[in-house]
């Protein structure tokens, strides 16, 4: 919907977690709909405030006459950033992809030095904040694991995403068996980032390159019946909104048709009869922070429908607040105190229901909110890869990797 | 495949989830976006205009929605309502038999029935000294309204930084906030009596906050409400939202009913849309909640009007001309009566559907401007038509 439906009715300004705790921000209504009446093509912007805006869409989701408020605020901080310049920062999150080939490539030497007071301070000065400590890179990433697992009359292609890939490579392995256990073929392709950071740090056409690079593989394979699954819900709603939306690719409707997320697939395959997998116990309490492009996604909250059928899990959804992080948003110095504020208000209701650990679908939303906390953190794949008692040995390695192994907290 | 699916997340659809996910069935709520109460007062209007809501509820004419709930049913919402909300930590008082005054921003006394506890202290028109606290910045609150009407009241502004009411809220949740208010307040030596502010005490945990300012003040301190964004509107959706949630009804944000699967007598199942792709939700009965014009329940074309889900048959005054009386303060426009008529079990009426059940303001003859019964309404037809569509599933 266009801005001219927009009733003023401030639903889209209560849910706003920026104007909720930053003066400058006007908030959604007036960045959005309201300005949009006096922005003109010919113009130049002068309204610096649109780049407090995170992307978290909340504003959107919430909005009762279905007013694109985020994407007509995203056309503005991209047209704003066009016209006033790229900060370093703004460069470096842009291509978080290709720093993470860089990094993964030299992983041994970066995880030693990227939390140093040295590397933070250089952080600093070219615009980086360094609050929550950076995560670690894997030398073996999933982009460099095998391509086909698993058989099925039933195939799809995994879009695993920059975090885990360059990151948590294991939850993307965990991930992958268990789909090859619902008796699926899995596909690993090659592929780049999904275009998201590129989109959400001004630069269109960045975004563009790198969704067409993904397109091409992807239809390939959907026009040979795979469908594709994606496990982190920001990139699924790039490839599901922002694909046929903001940046237009051709192929961008069929992609959006046959793109779901991991968990709903699951459920999928378990309705149909596919599958009938049983769960067996995990102990295990668990505050499930659901990440707001989750929300955005408008397809209900499937992990949650999956921890039901868990015994013994203990689980809360928290769907009211924002982390804050907004994946490269917090980690830029100008927007730390927003993030920061953000974030502990996110923790409050985790703290009060005191977890073992905290779940989330999202990698950004895990390293802030595991990053504040210091309760360890976990993705909903982990606990179902548990609860079906798998182990990481179908791939070859002898060694038994349990879910909490690993954490989303890179050392400080 | 869900036993139930409610289409609305407003008051009335959130009450029928609730009370069917209590009853152990399996539900899911679809909801277009946030819903209106979120800009309402938090408050319960069960009936205006009468000392006691209870005198009032037989007052409509025939066809209105409170005659299909009786006098028990709507005494039974509202105390399941009250239920919920205790056990969440948002307590609401009142009860039925009376209407009670709470104070509004512009200084007027409104009558409702149920308040949050923050406004339980609300001035009732008893002679006592009346400080409003009021922020720096604060649009559309103005302290000076309400002396000009009340002699025995008085004022101050604090700074808190920030001007909005959902930033004020958010930084009363924060304990060193609201030391430095407290400290402030001490400061002021203001007079003995009640202190008075904008309804911006926190926004989950506004009773645990009120309680320990006014302990600490040593005096009684309540809310007014204010106009949109509305801190007591979210607080009250919000509370409801995370009880289904904890009841275990699946929610489906954001999201507008693509297309309908009929059947003969049957609604089979309905499609939202997740960006270019159709979900398809299943479900053995619905209940069709998703309000009146504003909401986008109900859409008016030039000459009529029509429903926008199901497409149900729409009572309305036929002629333009007779929808709006001359008078625009003249309460109670015909086209607020417009809306689906139900049987007294709370299926629409003309449509020869036996799983669909109809609460809330879509509701025909509601009139809920002139009865001053929105929320009350909202309340009582929701968990009515859950209790029907309860009897007929079994």
């Amino acid at each position: 919907m266009k801005f001219e439906h927009c009733i003023r009715c401030t639903i889209c300004v209560e849910n706003c977690p920026v104007f909720s705790v930053e003066p400058k921000f006007p908030g959604p209504k007036q960045a959005g709909p309201d300005a949009q009446r006096f922005r003109m093509d010919g113009e130049v912007s002068v309204d610096s405030w649109v780049l407090f805006c995170n992307q978290c869409k909340r504003c959107e989701t919430v909005c009762p006459y279905g007013v694109d408020v985020s994407e007509i605020i995203l056309k503005a901080q991209i047209k704003y950033v066009e016209e006033h310049g790229r900060s370093i920062a703004n460069y470096m999150f842009a291509n978080t992809y290709n720093i993470g080939i860089l990094a993964s490539a030299f992983a041994p030497i970066v995880n030693k030095i990227i939390n140093t007071h040295l590397v933070k301070n250089i952080m600093r000065v070219i615009g980086i904040s360094t609050y929550i400590p950076f995560p670690r890179y894997h030398a073996f990433t999933l982009s460099k694991g095998r391509r086909k697992a698993g058989k099925g009359s039933k195939k799809v292609v995994f879009f695993y995403g920059c975090y885990l890939n360059f990151n948590r490579p294991d939850i993307g392995r965990k991930i992958r068996s268990i789909l090859v256990s619902m008796g699926l073929e899995v596909i690993t392709p090659h592929q780049v980032c999904c275009g998201l950071p590129a989109l959400g740090n001004g630069d269109l056409d960045s975004a563009r390159r790198f969704a067409n690079k993904n397109a091409g593989i992807l239809v390939h394979y959907i026009n040979r019946g795979y469908d594709v699954v994606y496990a982190c819900t920001s990139c699924g709603l790039t490839l599901v909104r922002d694909y046929p939306g903001i940046m237009t690719l051709p192929d961008g409707k069929k992609i959006s048709e046959n793109t779901y997320n991991v968990h709903e697939y699951i459920l999928n395959l378990m309705e149909e009869g596919y599958v009938n997998p049983e769960f067996g116990p995990v102990d295990m309490r668990i505050a499930y922070h659901i990440p707001c492009h989750l929300r955005s996604l408008g397809i209900g909250y499937p992990a949650a429908r999956l921890f039901e059928m868990i015994p013994d899990l203990q689980y809360q959804v928290l769907d009211d607040n924002c982390c804050g992080l907004s994946g490269t948003y917090g980690f830029k110095e100008k927007n730390k105190d927003v993030s920061v504020k953000l974030g502990k208000l996110a923790t409050l209701p985790i703290l009060e229901y005191a977890p073992d650990a905290i779940a989330s679908d999202c990698g950004a939303c895990r390293m802030q909110l595991g990053g504040l906390t210091g309760i360890s953190t976990i993705d909903p794949s982990e606990i179902i890869f548990r609860s079906l008692n798998m182990s990481l040995s179908v791939f070859g390695g002898k060694k038994n990797i349990s879910a909490g192994g690993q954490d989303d907290k890179g050392d400080d | 495949m869900y036993d139930v699916v409610i289409i609305g997340g407003g008051l009335s659809g959130l009450m029928a989830s609730i009370w069917l996910a209590d009853r152990g069935k399996k539900t899911a709520l679809i909801s277009k976006g946030d819903p209106m109460c979120c800009l309402s007062t938090g408050c319960i209007d069960v009936f205006g205009g009468t000392s006691s809501p209870l005198k009032g509820i037989e007052k409509p004419p025939r066809g209105h929605p409170y005659h299909f709930v009786g006098l028990e049913g709507i005494r039974d919402s509202l105390n399941f309502f009250k239920k919920i909300m205790a056990g969440s930590g948002l307590n609401y008082i009142g009860d039925i038999e009376t209407n009670r005054g709470i104070l509004t921003p512009l200084g007027t006394i409104k009558a409702t029935c149920l308040v949050p506890q923050t406004m339980e202290a609300a001035y009732t028109g008893a002679d006592e000294y009346i400080h409003i606290v009021s922020f720096k910045g604060l649009k559309d609150f103005y302290p000076a309204y309400i002396t000009s009407k009340n002699e025995n009241a008085g004022y101050s502004v604090f700074d808190a930084g920030i001007s909005t009411t959902i930033g004020l809220a958010t930084r009363f949740e924060d304990t060193t906030f609201r030391r430095e208010f407290v400290a402030k307040l001490k400061s002021w030596e203001i007079p003995n009596g009640r202190i008075a502010m904008p309804a911006v005490l926190g926004l989950s945990s506004s009773v645990e906050i009120m309680e320990a300012i006014s302990k600490e003040l040593d005096r009684k301190i309540f809310e007014i409400p204010t106009l949109p964004p509305s801190i007591p509107g979210i607080r009250l959706f919000r509370r409801l939202k995370y009880t289904l949630q904890q009841k275990g009804g699946d929610i489906y944000w954001g999201r507008d009913i693509a297309s309908v699967e009929r059947s003969d007598t049957q609604i089979e199942a309905v499609t939202i849309v997740t960006g270019s792709r159709p979900t398809r939700v299943e479900g053995r009965a619905f209940v069709l909640a998703t309000g009146s014009f504003v909401s986008g329940g109900l859409y008016a074309l030039r000459e009529s009007v029509y429903e926008t889900v199901f497409n149900l048959p729409v009572i309305f005054p036929k002629k333009r001309a007779k929808w709006f009386n001359e008078d625009f303060f003249d309460i109670g426009h015909p086209i607020e009566k417009a809306g689906i008529r139900v049987d007294r079990s709370f299926r629409p009426r003309h449509a020869n559907l036996e799983n669909l059940f109809v609460c809330g303001s879509i509701l025909a003859f509601s009139d809920i401007m002139k009865y001053g019964c929105g929320n009350g309404m909202a309340i009582a037809t929701g968990v009515a038509a859950a209790k029907s569509l309860d009897r007929w599933l079994g």
